[in-house]
């Protein structure tokens, strides 16, 4: 059965209690976070409509991420999108090739939300979730958090004709439902992804399964070929941390801070 | 933004990229399915201690979890009736401020120059018998009444209200009353009899209609608001906010009026007129609870909204709009009476009109209006009667206490230096009056200061002013866990244990169902640190108080004052950390008292003692200085993960908002030629400069004013994070308007212009 969250927009007030709880108690370093709050803003003065992108993982059903990862340490676990950042080679696939631009890297190793799979394993909820003081999140069953959704969606409609539930399908069904107050791209999210390129998806389910039939020399080379991997890629982290920095330092288009 | 960028890499990486990924990956185990380490609260024994947050002024009830003696995670008590298991960003960042390695370690006392910020480490013996033979010097030269004595934060009791009182200083100040709340309570005491309490009382669960004028729910990340907010808003209650500024809270209202800074008072009377006009008003409250309804009617006949459209540049429609939607909803509507509202020095007069209007809608004790708060029950511990009464207000002041007509006066027989009955009426003591009195003996030479946990050169207006104060104070103490800017100015410094690390005083909370919350350590103080309640203490053993301070620990001193509602720490632990009492939160609930504890027992919408000491009974509109060509009016405010200038180093929320950015106006930005992320100085009228700060051009703010965060533009290097990141408003402050009712500082009345450079 797969789990999920929900993230209702008309209810987020934009406080980042989430954002600092998931440092907290994921016990991340001050540098690194899983969740953003990106200001967004339409019209010209005095005339505005406004909120913001609560910007963290969808937890795509159909995980780009998840066919790009070389190493495994991307993977789907509940409907959830887990990473194990120990397994992870740093290639930084899955931040080049994110539809929704999650993942960033970080101490040269991939950084995003796994959905507190140590929280939730050892009992309890997502950081994010037990703070939140406009309750605004949600965790549970997926098909309990889509009715929810859809019952919110409904009172909505009064405040917010455009109200709408984001998530059933796009990426092939994402483990984070939104109710949104307005169309997705006024929160600067699309409004359908762009799928998995076959090529990935062929990597995924072709070469990966094939090549762990080969696993007795697979095993003895890993380490060999880990380190190798680690080593080729260092060059190419430094280029995408460059980027993101490049990113941020010019990223307050939307005025909102950013910074990862 | 980053994500466009992504975008162009990877067409490059699926074309050519993805072959090198294949060829390397090909050889490789996927490791599935392989969880993380179990959680820290799998890995030993985790204790839950209780605790009231110290990282704002709000005081949620927190649990605090700690495993193996280090502290984890701070999470909201779901027994507070505050925080109800919740908690904002800054609390959050409870750990990571208490593990800061920039904090102070170890009593120190000065070996260089006042401001060089050299000092040798003594002892705590040393610190402390050096810190009595001062200031006793001073007393003994001028009168205790000559020692200063600065505080804020949840441990300011103990030297601004408890160690002030007993040695017998009335120059005992707060910023959190004269550069914060002091306009708002006492235009509530003067209209209802009672200051508003720290706590708004909004009824949130029944209201249909709220306006915020200038108060930043989400931004100011009140946790118990926010969640009353939002769950309103999410029943249906209408939204006003009147902000010059697109804010979070503007971004959720029904009706947002971009007012011009400082015309306030104008919607406000129109908004009467209205409702007076319309006959929206709760005409039998008015006529059972109130007086003076007649010579307000009158007042407001000719400010209507037509009248208030010219000043506010708003449109007249609007204004009626919104007054409709308030008086067709009374009395469950009203509007928020807001924290800080030291704006443009006329603010007393601006919060009486709030609560004008408050009153014609009869919010007052009624379901979804304004509930009446209640302090809790708890005795105090016993002690001699106090050499002077305290005045100090703010935060920890309690709604009921009474401004008497007569200042108290020290034991030297001095009253308190800061003008009160001369310059402005009254109100509890205003800090950045005493600044003068520093500098020019006038009324009296004040020697000493203490200064408890105060960001004093990034909080208080004039910071130049301050310094040259500093230079001539005969002795200064800092209690503080970082060492701020002012520090660097100490003669002596005593490192506090965090609110974590520490007992403390208990918070006794005036609420709908008042309640008391208690503060026990998670941990030992780290480093050679000490909880401010034992440095007070003995303090008062060396300087004679000892009749003060008789209890031998802290734990007796708490279970003494537990044990006058049938609890002990040990009991209050055991129950969840807090004890809820009965309040009486509406009319109905006062039989035939009366609620109001006026003179009169009613709500006075025009005030006598105003016109007896020749000020406008009924608040009147009066303009505000407009900016200068080319300067804009600086505005500054919150921003969610911040505290006043107290969170900026803390690594967690540093992190997050490293420095503030300057909201302009995107259409005034790029005339004057800067765009997004460009780095500006600021430059006042007086010449001083800050910054650099990043630009944030937006629409989200008029063109008239600029905007930024409050604490930021910190200079002190033992602060890694904050030193140096973004620009001091508090340093663009050159000047203020005195308040001439409540001693407030209005702050809103410097102009700042954009310049390359500092």
């Amino acid at each position: 059965m797969a789990s999920a969250f929900l993230l209702d927009m008309s209810r987020c007030i934009g406080c980042e209690a989430c954002v600092v709880a998931c440092k907290a108690g994921n016990e991340l370093p001050s540098d690194r976070q899983y969740i953003e709050l990106i200001e967004q803003t339409s019209g010209t003065f005095p005339n505005l409509t406004g909120g913001f992108q609560n910007h963290r993982c969808y937890h795509c059903a159909d995980a780009t991420c998840v066919a790009v990862c070389p190493t495994g340490a991307l993977f789907k676990d509940n409907g959830l999108t887990r990473l194990d950042r120990d397994a992870c080679s740093g290639c930084g696939y899955c931040v080049q090739s994110c539809p929704y631009g999650v993942p960033k890297m970080s101490d040269g190793r991939s950084s995003k939300c796994d959905a507190c799979a140590s929280n939730v394993g050892g009992g309890g909820s997502p950081w994010c979730v037990t703070t939140c003081p406009g309750k605004a999140l949600e965790y549970g069953d997926r098909n309990e958090i889509l009715a929810e959704a859809n019952r919110r969606v409904a009172a909505l409609k009064d405040r917010y004709p455009k109200a709408q539930v984001y998530g059933e399908t796009q990426a092939g069904g994402l483990g984070l439902i939104l109710v949104l107050p307005d169309d997705p791209e006024t929160l600067n999210i699309p409004a359908d992804p762009p799928p998995t390129p076959e090529v990935a998806n062929l990597w995924k389910n072709w070469v990966q399964p094939i090549s762990m039939g080969s696993t007795a020399v697979t095993v003895a080379g890993l380490g060999v070929l880990g380190v190798m991997a680690r080593k080729n890629h260092l060059a190419e982290i430094q280029e995408i941390e460059n980027k993101q920095e490049a990113a941020v330092s010019t990223g307050s288009a939307e005025g909102g801070h950013d910074d990862a | 933004m980053a994500r466009v960028d992504l975008e162009i890499t990877r067409r490059q990486f699926f074309g050519a990229g993805f072959a090198g990924a294949a060829a390397i990956g090909a050889g490789r185990v996927p490791l599935a399915m392989h969880y993380p380490d179990p959680p820290w609260f799998a890995n030993g024994d985790v204790t839950t201690t209780y605790n009231y947050c110290d990282m704002c002024p709000w005081k949620c009830g927190i649990a605090v979890q700690s495993v193996d003696g280090k502290v984890i995670k701070v999470d909201g008590n779901a027994n507070d009736p505050k925080s109800r298991g919740m908690l904002c960003g800054r609390g959050q960042a409870g750990v990571s401020f208490m593990y800061d390695p920039d904090r102070l370690q170890s009593p120190m006392i000065r070996t260089g120059e006042r401001g060089e910020g050299k000092f040798r480490e003594v002892s705590w013996e040393e610190a402390l018998d050096y810190t009595a033979e001062k200031i006793l010097a001073i007393k003994e030269k001028y009168g205790p009444e000559s020692l200063a004595i600065f505080g804020h934060t949840t441990g300011d009791f103990w030297f601004t209200d408890y160690f002030a009182q007993a040695w017998g200083t009335p120059n005992a100040a707060k910023p959190s009353s004269s550069l914060c709340l002091s306009p708002r309570d006492e235009a509530s005491s003067l209209t209802l009899g009672f200051p508003v309490g720290g706590h708004e009382p909004m009824d949130w669960d029944e209201i249909e209609a709220v306006a915020f004028i200038g108060s930043h729910v989400g931004e100011d990340s009140r946790n118990t608001v926010m969640q009353d907010f939002v769950e309103a808003r999410n029943r249906g209650a209408q939204i006003i906010v009147v902000d010059p500024r697109f804010s979070t809270a503007a971004a959720k209202a029904d009706h947002w009026l971009p007012i011009k800074p400082g015309t306030d008072t104008a919607l406000l009377l129109a908004w009467v007129n209205v409702l007076i006009e319309e006959n929206l008003y709760d005409a039998a409250y008015i006529d059972e609870w109130a007086n003076g309804f007649d010579d307000l009617a009158s007042h407001v006949k000719d400010f209507t909204p037509e009248w208030a459209a010219s000043i506010t540049e708003l449109p007249a429609d609007q204004i009626r709009a919104t007054a409709r939607v308030m008086g067709e909803r009374h009395p469950q509507a009203a509007i928020m009476p807001g924290r800080h509202t030291t704006w443009y020095g006329n603010d007393a007069q601006r919060m009486r009109a709030v609560f004008l209007v408050n009153s014609l809608l009869g919010a007052y004790g009624r379901h979804g209006g304004m509930y009446f708060n209640k302090s809790p029950f708890l005795d105090a511990y016993p002690h001699p009667p106090f050499a002077v009464t305290g005045s100090s207000g703010g935060c920890s002041a309690e709604p009921g206490e009474e401004v008497s007509d007569e200042l108290p006066l020290g034991p030297s027989g001095k009253a308190r230096a800061d003008g009160a009955r001369e310059t402005f009426l009254r109100g509890a003591t205003a800090m950045q009056e005493l600044i003068d009195p520093m500098i020019t003996d006038d009324p009296y030479r004040i020697a000493g200061l203490i200064v408890y946990g105060v960001n004093l050169l990034n909080s208080v207006p004039m910071p130049s002013r301050t310094i040259e104060a500093l230079k001539k104070l005969d002795f200064i103490l800092a209690v503080d866990v970082l060492p701020q800017e002012h520090v660097a100015w100490a003669d002596v410094v005593f490192p506090e244990a965090t609110f974590l690390e520490r007992y403390d005083e208990l918070s006794t909370v005036p609420y709908k169902t008042p309640f008391i919350q208690m503060r026990e350590p998670a941990v030992a103080p780290l480093y050679d640190t000490m909880p401010g309640w034992m440095m007070a203490r003995e303090l008062g053993l060396r300087v004679g108080l000892d009749s003060f301070f008789k209890w031998e620990t802290i734990e007796e001193y708490l279970d003494t004052r537990l044990r006058s509602v049938g609890s002990s720490l040990e009991k209050m632990h055991d129950a969840g950390g807090v004890i809820i009492q009965e309040g009486k939160p509406y009319l109905e609930d006062f039989g035939d008292e009366s609620p109001f504890q006026t003179a009169s027992g009613k709500i006075e919408l025009s005030v006598i003692e105003l016109a007896e000491a020749g000020l406008d009974p009924i608040p009147v509109y009066e303009p505000t200085e407009e900016p200068p060509d080319g300067y804009y009016r600086l505005l500054y405010g919150r921003v969610p993960v911040h505290t006043f200038a107290k969170t900026q180093n803390t690594p967690a929320l540093s992190g997050v908002y490293p420095e503030n950015e300057l909201w302009i106006n995107e259409d005034e930005a790029s005339a004057l030629g800067y765009g997004n992320g460009d780095r500006v100085w600021l430059e006042n009228e007086a010449g001083d400069r800050t910054g650099p700060i990043k630009v944030k051009a937006t629409q989200r703010i008029r063109k008239d004013a600029v905007f930024m965060a409050h604490g930021f533009g910190q200079q002190s290097e033992g602060l890694t994070n904050a030193n140096g990141k973004g620009a001091s408003d508090t340093k663009m402050m050159s000047r203020y308007k005195l308040d001439p009712i409540s001693g407030g500082a209005g702050m809103r009345i410097n102009f700042v212009r954009l310049v390359e450079g500092g």
